[in-house]
């Protein structure tokens, strides 16, 4: 078989090379011998007759040459050639393979770890089977000034029309998010999250448990008998994954539930629970409002245009349409979009724009790769001009310089990939918890396949500009001198280096104003003191706290005990605190001539004594008394916001609300996380605060399942063991009661400007490495030129100039650069930075500290990359650099 | 250099060496000597062609080859024909009669 015969040629050439040498060298010298044979029996002399033989076999190395050249495999075995001695070249200058290594690394493990998040978030398919077609719905309003087109959660009546009306769809709800209740399992009590969702969920999912059901239509009806579906984990953690779970009663919210369903292991929704309980959706109760997320899926056979037509025709023949409340002759639409696309859209842009500086920093750092190959190929111009001298081509030298680019990338490349990693375990720590809607961002193939593209884009692109450069070589002039003229190159350098400072500044620039953004946001003024308090907070999702005195007993007895704390000045509860997102609703007026007014306004309950523990000035009337009791006086405390709204800044206090409610003090505004009229992630708004004591029943199963109230203690110092101590004083009202988590207020804020504070980290990481590239970059630049004109300087410093001049003189070039990168920068930031108007809160874009921050900062850092190689030039002696010559 | 002339030359040199071998196994001299004399002079190979000629067709797989003792007890490197070898050499001489005939051809015509 030829083919085979081929290939074992090839084989044997490629890597028995040492035996297929000695064999060749063997033949070559046995027939110069059979030559020499040949004349001597022809009567020729012995010196004479290998003379001749030596002419006729024209010179043994050029023979094995030829038979080299028409060697199998012979364009391979000169490549390994060509990259052995490229790695060799790299290593005989570690300085420079070790910059460029560790640019790669750096700039291309920045893209590999945000690429993991696009890819996580935007890329990968959802972990369900035909994941294309599951979806959400989008509404759309237009012809109004409030246009819009995103993902609402529905009301009850929604659900029920999309459930009956829309046969295309296998369509399904659940609570917007998971809900943390109790679960009694023994004498033990855990701290779990329940999913509540409807019928279907899981069929929409295309879940199907390991053991036992789904959820059945019955379970889903109000009222209807109490089951559960366990996730794997729970079930193997809590319950020792007990084979006969499934019938089996356990203790949620205090009420037993019946185990239908385990679900199988890694199994993922996007509620993200540790047990599933039916939703029971209706129009009453918690459907009023639009209080349940929607998914859904194409049955098999329909297509999303029926769907949509079938959701539109439905949902726009509804009585109650509360898009046009607020909002009249809106043109309202709905339309299904990819699920994905639903669960990320509010990310996207936040995570495109990262991308977009993570390739900023890309070009940064092959800007700055390419001044440093271009330096080095200059240095190797004798180098090259003798090869070219000694017939090497020109395609020859240029593969040569292309093999070490790519080597170069693909070790850069091979770093990038552990820098990438590191760099993604210290993000996904930095997120909190539930803010992305997936559970891991894994270094998947396409996220390989991205980086070793981007490595490869890398080398070409900064491996372009000095292959056109080394094209241009002279021969004869390359030969003739012996230094290397690099000042051609110079402007070249100095124009990349612009480049790169000017991104430097943009990347800066934006990053400033998300740190004044977020320093604004932090030090807003509170309204109250916030040293000194901790929270705890703890499910009350619970059938037992629906009975009002039951919940009153509770709130009384822990908080006295909270009280007997040592250290402790004052404990009060309250849903919810300062920095908190917090609910809202509807509310009337009801006398003097606003009657009849209506409006939007955040509700806070309290206990007696809210105020006084958070220390929040009361401006006008009282705070509640333990007088304030179901069956006095409805009583309501407004803020200041609240007063100015609705009364137009004039004493609230015995104004009537909502009937019979009565306004009886009023106090000073906190910064709250709006669920209103959200313009910035903190803000001051018009809140009610309504004593605990009065609340009704329905109203306490309602808020208990969005809410967790919290508990809340001041001291006047550190105590030790304050948070145990809370606990027992929890546990001494109901031992069944754990609490699910203790903060600070200050924790409380780190958690409401999550977003924020990664924004900052993450663009401010990205300016950091953008700053700390272009630093190399001028530092090389300097350096380089200081090296190469070392004899220049020295006939300076000879004819009298002072050390000083010629650092001025060397010095200038880089900072001149990074002086019109730093003027190009402002120009694009004036552009560029306009984007950003939307997520940055108490700044304007065109702030004058954030200018002067970037500008001082470019600044230091430009000095000290212009200094440090410049230093050197003290160290020149005149004398001996000349001798040197 | 032009390439048309070198894969001519090369086709022809196959051939020869081919044809050389067809009575028994050669050494590179050998082949050498052997196509001088059946060419009557005409084609003398250099080692410079032949060599690489020889690596060639033993990675075709067309030559197989061995390290044997030449008449005056030298060590050499014997070339024989193989089965492939042997069908292109038939081929060969097919084709190169055909061209032959056609160039003869052509000249004859006015």
């Amino acid at each position: 078989m030829p083919v085979l015969v081929k290939a074992r040629s090839l084989l044997r050439n490629l890597f028995s090379t040492r035996r297929v040498e000695r064999d060749l060298d063997l033949e070559v010298r046995s027939h110069l011998q059979l030559l020499i044979d040949e004349n001597l029996r022809a009567g020729l002399p012995p010196k004479e007759a290998e003379r001749a033989a030596r002419i006729e076999l024209g010179g043994p190395e050029q023979v094995k040459e030829q038979v080299r050249d028409k060697r199998l495999g012979h364009g391979l075995h000169s490549l390994i050639a060509d990259c052995r001695f490229g790695a060799r070249q790299l290593y005989k200058n570690p300085g420079f393979t070790l910059t460029v290594v560790l640019t790669l690394a750096l700039s291309v493990g920045a893209n590999t770890a945000i690429f993991s998040l696009v890819n996580a978030l935007l890329l990968k398919s959802l972990p369900y089977p035909h994941p294309e077609r599951m979806g959400t719905i989008y509404t759309r309003i237009a012809g109004s000034s409030a246009a819009s087109d995103e993902r609402h959660n529905v009301n009850g009546e929604q659900w029920q029309l999309l459930r009956d009306n829309v046969p295309a769809l296998i369509s399904a709800v659940s609570g917007v998010r998971a809900s943390g209740v109790n679960l009694k399992a023994g004498s033990h009590v855990d701290y779990v999250q329940d999913g509540r969702v409807s019928a279907h969920y899981f069929d929409v999912l295309a879940l199907q448990p390991i053991s036992g059901r789904n959820f059945s239509e019955e379970e889903d009806r109000p009222n209807g008998p109490k089951a559960a579906i366990l996730s794997y984990n729970l079930w193997r953690n809590v319950f020792g994954a007990d084979p006969g779970i499934l019938g089996q009663p356990i203790l949620l919210r205090s009420e037993p539930y019946t185990v239908v369903g385990v679900l199988p292991e890694g199994a993922t929704t996007p509620l993200n629970a540790d047990v599933y309980t039916p939703l029971q959706p209706d129009r009453e109760g918690e459907g009023r409002g639009t209080n349940f997320r929607c998914i859904i899926r194409l049955r098999d056979g329909a297509t999303g245009q029926e769907a949509d037509a079938q959701i539109n025709r439905t949902w726009l023949s509804r009585t109650g349409r509360y898009e046009l409340a607020g909002n009249p002759g809106a043109k309202v639409s709905y339309h299904s979009v990819p699920l994905q696309k639903g669960q990320t859209d509010s990310l996207r842009p936040q995570v495109l724009a990262l991308m977009l500086a993570a390739g900023l920093i890309l070009l940064i750092a092959c800007a700055n790769l390419a001044g440093l190959t271009l330096v080095r190929m200059m240095r190797r111009t004798p180098e090259v001009a003798t090869r070219l001298a000694l017939g090497a081509s020109g395609w020859q030298i240029q593969r040569q310089f292309w093999i070490e680019n790519l080597l170069l990338a693909l070790v850069g490349g091979a770093f990038s990939v552990g820098v990438g990693f590191l760099a993604l375990k210290e993000l996904f720590l930095l997120l909190p918890e539930h803010l992305l809607p997936v559970a891991s961002m894994p270094l998947d193939a396409r996220v390989m396949v991205f980086t070793l593209a981007v490595s490869i884009l890398t080398s070409v692109l900064f491996g372009m500009l000095p292959a056109l450069v080394a094209r241009r070589v002279d021969l004869r002039s390359s030969m003739a001198s012996r230094t290397v003229a690099g000042s051609g190159n110079l402007r070249l350098r100095q124009a990349l280096i612009a480049g790169e400072v000017a991104i430097t500044v943009m990347l800066l620039g934006g990053s400033g104003l998300l740190i004044r953004s977020l320093t604004h946001l932090e030090t807003l003024p509170p309204g109250f003191n916030p040293n000194g308090v901790v929270v705890a907070k703890a499910s009350l999702d619970d059938v037992r706290y629906h009975d009002p005195a039951t919940f009153q007993k509770l709130l009384e007895q822990s908080t006295a005990a909270m009280r007997q704390i040592p250290g402790v000045q004052n404990a009060a509860v309250g849903l919810d605190l300062p920095y908190e997102f917090i609910g809202n609703d509807w509310v009337t007026l009801d006398d003097g001539k606003e009657a009849g007014q209506q409006g939007g306004a955040d509700w806070v309950y309290v206990t007696p004594g809210y105020f006084e523990t958070l220390q929040m000035p009361l401006l006008a009337g009282r705070v509640f008394t333990n007088v304030d009791g179901p069956n006095s006086q409805h009583v309501v405390v407004v803020n200041q916001s609240f007063a100015r709204k609705f009364y137009g800044g004039t004493n609230p206090v015995g104004r009537y609300i909502d009937k019979d409610m009565l306004i009886v003090g009023e106090v000073a505004d906190v910064p709250i996380s709006s669920g209103l009229d959200p313009v910035a992630p903190l803000q001051t708004e018009q809140t009610m605060y309504f004593p605990a004591a009065q609340l009704d029943r329905p109203l306490l199963a309602l808020l208990h399942i969005w809410h967790q109230p919290d508990w809340i203690v001041r001291t006047a110092g550190p105590v030790e063991g304050l948070t145990s101590a809370m606990q027992r004083a929890l546990a001494a009202a109901d031992p069944n009661l754990p609490a699910s988590g203790f903060y600070s207020m200050k924790d409380l804020l780190a958690r409401t400007l999550g977003t924020q504070r990664i924004e900052v980290a993450l663009l401010g990481a990205m300016a950091a490495l953008a700053l700390l590239l272009s630093a190399v970059g001028i530092f090389a630049l300097v350096a380089n030129m200081v090296a190469q004109r070392t004899r220049e300087i020295g006939i300076r410093m000879a004819l009298g100039s002072s050390i000083g001049q010629v650092m001025v003189q060397f010095g200038r070039s880089g900072a001149a650069a990074s002086l019109l990168g730093l003027v190009l920068g402002l120009a694009l930031c004036a552009g560029a930075l306009r984007v950003m108007r939307s997520v940055i809160y108490g700044v304007g874009v065109y702030d004058s500290t954030t200018m002067l921050f970037t500008v001082l900062t470019l600044a230091a850092v430009t000095l000290l990359a212009v200094a440090v190689p410049t230093l050197r030039i003290a160290s020149i002696d005149p004398a001996r650099t000349l001798r040197e010559e | 250099m032009p390439s048309q002339p070198t894969t001519l030359l090369q086709g022809t040199l196959d051939l020869l060496i081919l044809k050389s071998l067809a009575a028994g196994e050669l050494h590179g001299l050998g082949i050498s000597r052997r196509i001088q004399q059946m060419t009557g002079g005409t084609f003398v190979v250099k080692p410079g062609s032949l060599f690489p000629a020889l690596h060639r067709m033993e990675e075709e797989g067309w030559t197989s080859s061995f390290w044997g003792d030449s008449e005056n007890n030298r060590r050499a490197k014997y070339y024989r024909l193989t089965k492939a070898g042997r069908r292109q050499l038939e081929a060969e001489s097919r084709r190169w009669g055909r061209i032959s005939w056609a160039i003869a051809q052509a000249l004859e015509a006015s």
